[in-house]
This record gives structure tokens, C-alpha cells and sequence, in this order.
């Protein structure tokens, strides 16, 4: 569960992210939609505990992350757009030490099924120099999901993946949120979150401009029409421009 | 069209200045630029400006210029030219950006073309650096000639060298396209030294004489009797290309210097139609090789490239990793340990602990060998003193290195503190087992026959004193750093890119430096007086060994809660650490 009020982000004299409220219940997919600049991985970056909010609460699986952030944390999985990997840890030493920092018991077991299901256990002694791009994200998913966390935010998770890799990424998100994940999801993709999202939230300028389930924001914008496409209505939201 | 290349480069060497200038607006650069400046003008121009002019080296020191200059330049040139033909798997190709790969390569330019542009690119390097040692050789006594004569002689040297290396990337390309094993050029280029060689020593041996004792005692007179060996004979012409090369640098006037540049610039010229003339397939290698550029380039700004770091491969493990039940700060020992050489592991460590018991023992036992014992106790000692103040700046498997992991790090249960803690561990330990070895080495061949107060016992309380207190100074010397890297990222993000370049980036470094140093100071002045109190308090009443060992204690007190305090405030600052706000321009 993710609760957020208020939830301003200001750098000097300019407002990242401004008053935003929205919540993510267990098994929902909220996918952050938004032109470029429009303060969503800003978000993603509050809500993970990475950089401080300026004003606001955000409460993970029960949480506040500013006054109790190592709970918090403990039950949130961030997953930047490019997978950030330590160039001298092979694929099982990753794991190993992850394992170690979230106090995870016994993750030789948990770790071999996660790395058969990502098709990853056969390069278990290699480091990230010797993997692909889709092989880095793969290891980066299994280092998050690890401890099994109850929250889990995505930070563009599409970028850099072959159409093989974009299809299992879609699978792989959608089967922890049926399995009672609260996934938070920003991407420019509207086709991803037309299949993955269970809701959305557009932002512009740093502001909320529209949030709920796809049917209610494209109710909203669709202006009576029928068959209206998302790209159509993520258009009309945003009025079209990045300012 | 080498018009259009020639604005392309002057072009980009215009909006290279003009960024640097520019920058100059933000203080850090400029207070970076004018340290930088001061440096260069107290240390290296203000020294070398006033001695300038024609002037001939005393006859005492006819062959020092050869022997200080010559030599040097032969072994590094005769390396790059060696390696040139020796060293390439593939083929070498010619040294683009990405860019100009992207730009160049399509457009209706020819080969020569290309290889033009590329040699106007190295001649910007190539005059700047003629320039630069100029200026330094202006007050090298023994070489003769002027600032003018310098730079013109040092310019046909690096062309010369130049153009023989990308001639030389030619003919390996085009061997290699012929079929011609890396084997085979080995054994090709390998055979040709070795008969050079042996041509020489047999010419030598048949022709000169050999030194009398006073050459062979004397190095300078040896020198001097080896070049003139080259002025006859056979050897004449072996060393004739080398001398061609150095005559203008090494002329003493102008006379000298006329006489020896139009040769100096024939065989120049003769290198050059090499280079045009060789019509080699180089863009696919050159393609692959501005790739590894840009990956290296890029290592760099992220600060993965570090200084004498082995290239990445899976290690054994330094220590096992319970993966619960433990602190998670070790997770960040053994991760950063991980990153580190094979070489810092405790059994390494081990081993050269016996060794140095085992040598220490060797030389005590023979009184003849206790001189050596006395050089390697002052060994150790400058040992110890290299590492524990210019340690910190090599060993950097911390939060330095880890500053691209940071939204990661920060996403972990952990608190700040935790994190800094657990980055600074592996270089604490590496630093104090150097150190610790140096003290082994010193307290086992430091052994005092004059100095009676200084007993054994008191000898043994300094070494546990001393010893105990090596780890947290050297967590107390890191902790600078790395608070440097949570508090000024944006200062430390530039200072520590070894592309960025630029006497404002000298400046920036020598700031730092002498900040880290004024810090130490100030955090180890408390428990320095403590120290001292406390000898000169309780020394009468405990004896000299037991003092030393509370004042020890006391001392291991006091840094043991500055560096809490450190990491419980910069923790917190961590906590609140945002990069890329700060990153902001």
C-alpha cells in the first residue's frame, strides 16, 4: 500500500514536484505519465527514500518514509531505468551481498528459482561486463525483488529491452501485482500502460492533471467521443506541450 | 575540403576555449584557476623564465645532455615505436571520436583526406606539448641552445615519433590483411632489434676500444666514452636515425641547431609520404577503437576508471558473506574488497608478515648486515608515512567510487551512517595492514644500542599504542573524503574525472589536497594534546610503557568519537543527499 499527501519536491526556486496526493492499493498497477520534465522519476525517487521531500508524507506498506525510512525501505523495491550494477560482483555475489544488506536468510534458495525464472542461472559467475543490456536489467530485477518486497517502483523499465525482454518485463510486472504487489510504473510508453496498468496518473509542470483507472481518466478527456486512443487522450491532457 | 576539416578543427578548439573561459564564471573554477596559475608560476615558470638565452653547457658537462635527455627520450620513444609494431591484436586504425567517425567516415572525404585531418589534430597536441617542455628545458643547464631552439627541437622529436607510430598502425594493418600471424610480426620485429643489437655490440667489440677503469668507475665518463662510439664506423649509421632525430634539441647554437634541422626535417618529411602514401583500409579498426574511447571516456566521468585497478574479473571471495545475522556494513568490506586486486587479502598480508620476520631475523643475526637493517627500518618509516597521508588518495573503494551507485545505496534499509561506515571499511583495512606491516618492519629493525630510557617494554607499549591506533586514523583520514564527496558532490564529481582537464582542475585538486591536510590536523590536535598530557602527567607515577599505553588509549578515545561523530552527521547529510540536484548547473 502506498498512501501520498501533499507531496511537494523543490529545487531553490523551482518546484519539481507540487502537492501531489494519490494511493496504490495491494494488487494495483499505477502507471506516472507525463511529459518530459514532468517530475516522474522525481516522484519515484521521493517515494523510494532517495531524496527527501520538501513538503508531504508518503506512507509505504504502512511506513512514513521520512520519519521511519530503514522500515520503509525494507519493504520497497526501486528499479531505476538503467540497471545500476557493481562492475566487480558476479550475478550470484550481487545477490549475496543484497541479501546481506536486507538480512535475507537462507537466499541460495530464494535466489535460484528467481534466477531460472529470469533465465539468468546459467550466468550466475559472470559480472555485468560480460552480460547484455537485458541480462543487466534481469539481474537488477533480481537483486530488488530478492527480498521480497511489498512495494515496487519501476523507473522507466522498458528502456534499453529487446521486444523478447519488453514482453517478459510486462509478464514479470504484471504477475507480482496478481500476486498482491503494489507496482508504481513511469514511462512514455502509453501502450505499456494500456496492457500493464491497472490505473494512471498524468503529470505536467510537476502537478497532477488527471488519476484513477485508464476507463475513468480516459472518461474524463474523451469528451464524449468513442475509441478514443490514450496517446489521444494523454495529448489532450498535457494540451500537447512539455510547458 | 581540408578547408572544411580545418574548421572543424579550429572551430572546435575555439569553443574548447571558450568553455573553459566560460566557466570561469563559476567559482570553484576560477578560485581552481588562479591556485592552479599560482602553481605553475611559483613552481615551474617563475623558475625557468629568467635563464633564458643562447648559451653553451660548461665542457665539464658536454655529455650530460645526452645522458639526462637523450637516454629517456630513447627508451620511451624506442618503447612507443616497439610497441607499435609489436603490441597490436587487431589492427591499430587511426584514433576518431565517435563524431567525427559518425561525420567523417559517410561523407565524400578520401582516405589521405582523413589522414591529413587527423594529423592536424595531433599537431595542436604535439605544439602545445613542444611548447610546454620548452619552458622546462629553458633552465636544464646542461643543454645548450635557446627557448626557440627547444621548441623547434622537441616539435620535429614528437612529429617524427608521430608519424612513425600511425605509419607504422599502417603496415601492421595491411601485414595483418595479408595474412600475417601477430606471431610472425613478433618474431619479425623481435628478430630485427636483437640483429641491431648484435650488429652494434659487434661492432662495438671489433672496433673501439675498451673503457679504461676511470670510464668504467664513472658514469658520466662512460656515458660519454658509449656516444662517442656512435661518431664511427658502423655504429655510426645504426645510431644515425636517433641522432637525427635529437640533433636539433641537443644543438647548442645556432650554427649547430641549422645544421642538424634539415636532416631532422627530410627524415621527417620522408616519414610523412609514408603516412599519406599508405593507402590502408584503417576505418573499421578506427570505428572499434572510438568506440573503446567513448566507453573509456565514459568510465571516467561516471569515476570507474581508477589508477592501477585490474581490469574487472570474478574474484575469489575475500572473506565468506553470512547473508543474515550480520552487521550490513561488512556487506560493503567484502563487496568493495571484491573490487580490489587479488594482492589485498589477509593470506597475502600473512605472507609478507613472515617475510619480514624472517628477513628482520636473517639480518640481525649477522652484524656484518646491520647498516641494511638500519635502511629497512627508515624504509618502513617512509613507507608508513606514504601511505597513511597519501593512501586516502589511492585507496578509493569507497563512496568515491560508489557516488554513480548512490540512488541505489540510498534505497537500501540503512541508515546514512551505515552506509558511509560500510563504504570506508575496505580501505581502512587495506591502508592498515599496509601500515601495520610498516611497523612491523620498523619495531623489528629499529634497534636502538645508544638510546638506554628506550626500553623494550617501552618499545613494545609505542608498537600496541601506535598499532591500535593505525586503523581509526586511517578511517579518520578517509572520512575526509568521502565527506567531501557527500557535502560538495559537484566539486568532487569534477575533481575526480580524469578527463576533465585544465589548470582550473590542477587548482581544484591542490585545494582539496590542502584541505584534507588542515582538517587531519585540526581533528588529530585534541588527542595530540591529550597524548601529551598524559605522558607528561603520569609518566612518573606509571613508568614511561604504562603513560604511553594510556596515552594511547586516551588518543584511540578521542578519534574513536570524532569519527562518530563524523559518520552520525554525515550520515544524516547522506540521508539528505540528492546528486543530481546538486549537479544542477
Amino acid at each position: 500500500m502506498i498512501e501520498v499527501t501533499g507531496l511537494t519536491k523543490r529545487y531553490g526556486n523551482f518546484t519539481a514536484v507540487r502537492d501531489l496526493s494519490f494511493a496504490v492499493r495491494p494488487g494495483e498497477v499505477l502507471g506516472l505519465v507525463g511529459p518530459n520534465g514532468a517530475g516522474k522519476t522525481t516522484t519515484l525517487r521521493c517515494l523510494a527514500g532517495i531524496i527527501p521531500a520538501t513538503a508531504g508524507t508518503a506512507r509505504i506498506a504502512g511506513h512514513d518514509i521520512a520519519a521511519d525510512p530503514v522500515a520503509a525501505k525494507r519493504a520497497l523495491a526501486f528499479f531505476p531505468d538503467e540497471p545500476r550494477l557493481f562492475d566487480y560482483l558476479t550475478v550470484r555475489q550481487h545477490l549475496a551481498f543484497v541479501a546481506r544488506i536486507y538480512g535475507v536468510a537462507h537466499h541460495e534458495t530464494l535466489a535460484q528459482p528467481l534466477l531460472e525464472e529470469l533465465e539468468i542461472a546459467d550466468k550466475a559467475d559472470q559480472l555485468p561486463g560480460e552480460l547484455s543490456r537485458g541480462m543487466k536489467q534481469k539481474l537488477a530485477i533480481a537483486c530488488g525483488l530478492l527480498h521480497a518486497p511489498a512495494v515496487m517502483f519501476f523507473d522507466e523499465p522498458l528502456t534499453g529491452l529487446d521486444p523478447l525482454g519488453i514482453r517478459r518485463m510486462k509478464d514479470s510486472i504484471l504477475q507480482r501485482a496478481r500476486a498482491g504487489a503494489t507496482i508504481v510504473l513511469s514511462s512514455h510508453l502509453l501502450h505499456l500502460l494500456e496492457e500493464v496498468c491497472s490505473h494512471v496518473l498524468i503529470l505536467k509542470q510537476g502537478e497532477k492533471i488527471a488519476d484513477g483507472t485508464l476507463a475513468e481518466v480516459s472518461a474524463r478527456f474523451s469528451n464524449g467521443e468513442t475509441n478514443v486512443s490514450l496517446e489521444e487522450i494523454f495529448i489532450r491532457a498535457t494540451g500537447g506541450t512539455e510547458s | 575540403m581540408i578547408g572544411a576539416l580545418l574548421y572543424l578543427r579550429l572551430t572546435s578548439l575555439q569553443n574548447l576555449l571558450q568553455s573553459r573561459l566560460r566557466r570561469l564564471k563559476q567559482p570553484k573554477y576560477l578560485v581552481g584557476a588562479i591556485v592552479g596559475a599560482a602553481y605553475f608560476w611559483f613552481f615551474v615558470f617563475r623558475r625557468v623564465l629568467p635563464t633564458t638565452g643562447v648559451r653553451g653547457a660548461p665542457p665539464e658537462l658536454q655529455a650530460l645532455p645526452l645522458m639526462f635527455i637523450a637516454v629517456p627520450v630513447i627508451i620511451v620513444g624506442a618503447k612507443r615505436v616497439i610497441e607499435a609494431w609489436i603490441a597490436p591484436d587487431d589492427k591499430p586504425g587511426l584514433a576518431f571520436t565517435e563524431a567525427e567517425v559518425a561525420f567523417l567516415f559517410p561523407a565524400p572525404l578520401t582516405r589521405r583526406m582523413l589522414v591529413h585531418y587527423k594529423l592536424l589534430g595531433t599537431q595542436f597536441t604535439i605544439l602545445i606539448s613542444s611548447l610546454f617542455f620548452a619552458l622546462l628545458a629553458s633552465r636544464w643547464v646542461m643543454l645548450g641552445g635557446n627557448f626557440l631552439t627547444h621548441a623547434v627541437g622537441f616539435w620535429v622529436m614528437f612529429s617524427t615519433l608521430n608519424l612513425h607510430t600511425t605509419g607504422a598502425a599502417f603496415t601492421v594493418t595491411r601485414l595483418i590483411d595479408g595474412g600475417v600471424s601477430k606471431l610472425r610480426r613478433q618474431i619479425g620485429v623481435i628478430g630485427a632489434i636483437v640483429l641491431f643489437l648484435a650488429v652494434a655490440a659487434y661492432a662495438a667489440w671489433r672496433t673501439a676500444p675498451p673503457p679504461t677503469p676511470a670510464e668504467s668507475a664513472n658514469p658520466l665518463a662512460f656515458f660519454r666514452y658509449a656516444a662517442g662510439l656512435t661518431d664511427q664506423g658502423v655504429l655510426y649509421w645504426l645510431a644515425l636515425p636517433f641522432k637525427l632525430v635529437l640533433g636539433p634539441l641537443l644543438a647548442r647554437d645556432w650554427v649547430e641547431f641549422a645544421r642538424a634541422l634539415a636532416p631532422a626535417l627530410l627524415l621527417l618529411a620522408a616519414h610523412y609520404v609514408w603516412v599519406v602514401r599508405a593507402e590502408t583500409s584503417f576505418e573499421e579498426a578506427s570505428i572499434a577503437l572510438a568506440e573503446k574511447r567513448t566507453a573509456l571516456i565514459a568510465a571516467m566521468k561516471e569515476g570507474k576508471y581508477r589508477l592501477g585497478t585490474a581490469k574487472a574479473k570474478a574474484r575469489r571471495e575475500p572473506f565468506r558473506l553470512a547473508p543474515a545475522g550480520g552487521r550490513p556494513e561488512f556487506a560493503f568490506l567484502w563487496k568493495n574488497l571484491l573490487s580490489t586486486s587479488a594482492f589485498f587479502r589477509p593470506r597475502t598480508a600473512l605472507i609478507i608478515a613472515g617475510l619480514i620476520i624472517a628477513g628482520c631475523a636473517w639480518l640481525s643475526a649477522q652484524p656484518a648486515h646491520h647498516t641494511k637493517l638500519a635502511v629497512v627500518g627508515g624504509l618502513a618509516v617512509m613507507m608508513a608515512a606514504y601511505t597513511l597521508f597519501l593512501g586516502p588518495q589511492f585507496a578509493r573503494q569507497d563512496l568515491r567510487s560508489d557516488l554513480s551507485h548512490a540512488d541505489i545505496l540510498k534505497s537500501y534499509p540503512l541508515h546514512g551512517w551505515q552506509v558511509l561506515l560500510g563504504e570506508i571499511l575496505a580501505p581502512t583495512a587495506i591502508l592498515s595492514t599496509l601500515l601495520w606491516l610498516a611497523l612491523l618492519a620498523a619495531a623489528l629493525a629499529f634497534q636502538p644500542r645508544s638510546l638506554d630510557w628506550l626500553t623494550p617494554q617501552l618499545r613494545a607499549a609505542i608498537l600496541v599504542g601506535v598499532a591500535l591506533i593505525v586503523p581509526i586514523l586511517c578511517a579518520l583520514q578517509l572520512l575526509v573524503p568521502n565527506a567531501a564527496v557527500v557535502l560538495f558532490p559537484g566539486w568532487m564529481h569534477a575533481t575526480r574525472h580524469r578527463g576533465e582537464r585544465g589548470i582550473e582542475m590542477l587548482g581544484q585538486r591542490l585545494i582539496f589536497v590542502a584541505g584534507q591536510f588542515l582538517v587531519i590536523v585540526l581533528a588529530l590536535l585534541p588527542a595530540a594534546l591529550a597524548a601529551a598530557a598524559i605522558i607528561f602527567l603520569t609518566q612518573w607515577l606509571i613508568g614511561p610503557a604504562a603513560a604511553v599505553g594510556a596515552a594511547a588509549l586516551a588518543v584511540l578515545v578521542i578519534l574513536l568519537a570524532e569519527v562518530g561523530c563524523g559518520l552520525w552527521w554525515l550520515g544524516g547529510r547522506f540521508e539528505r543527499f540528492d546528486l543530481s540536484a546538486e549537479l544542477r548547473p
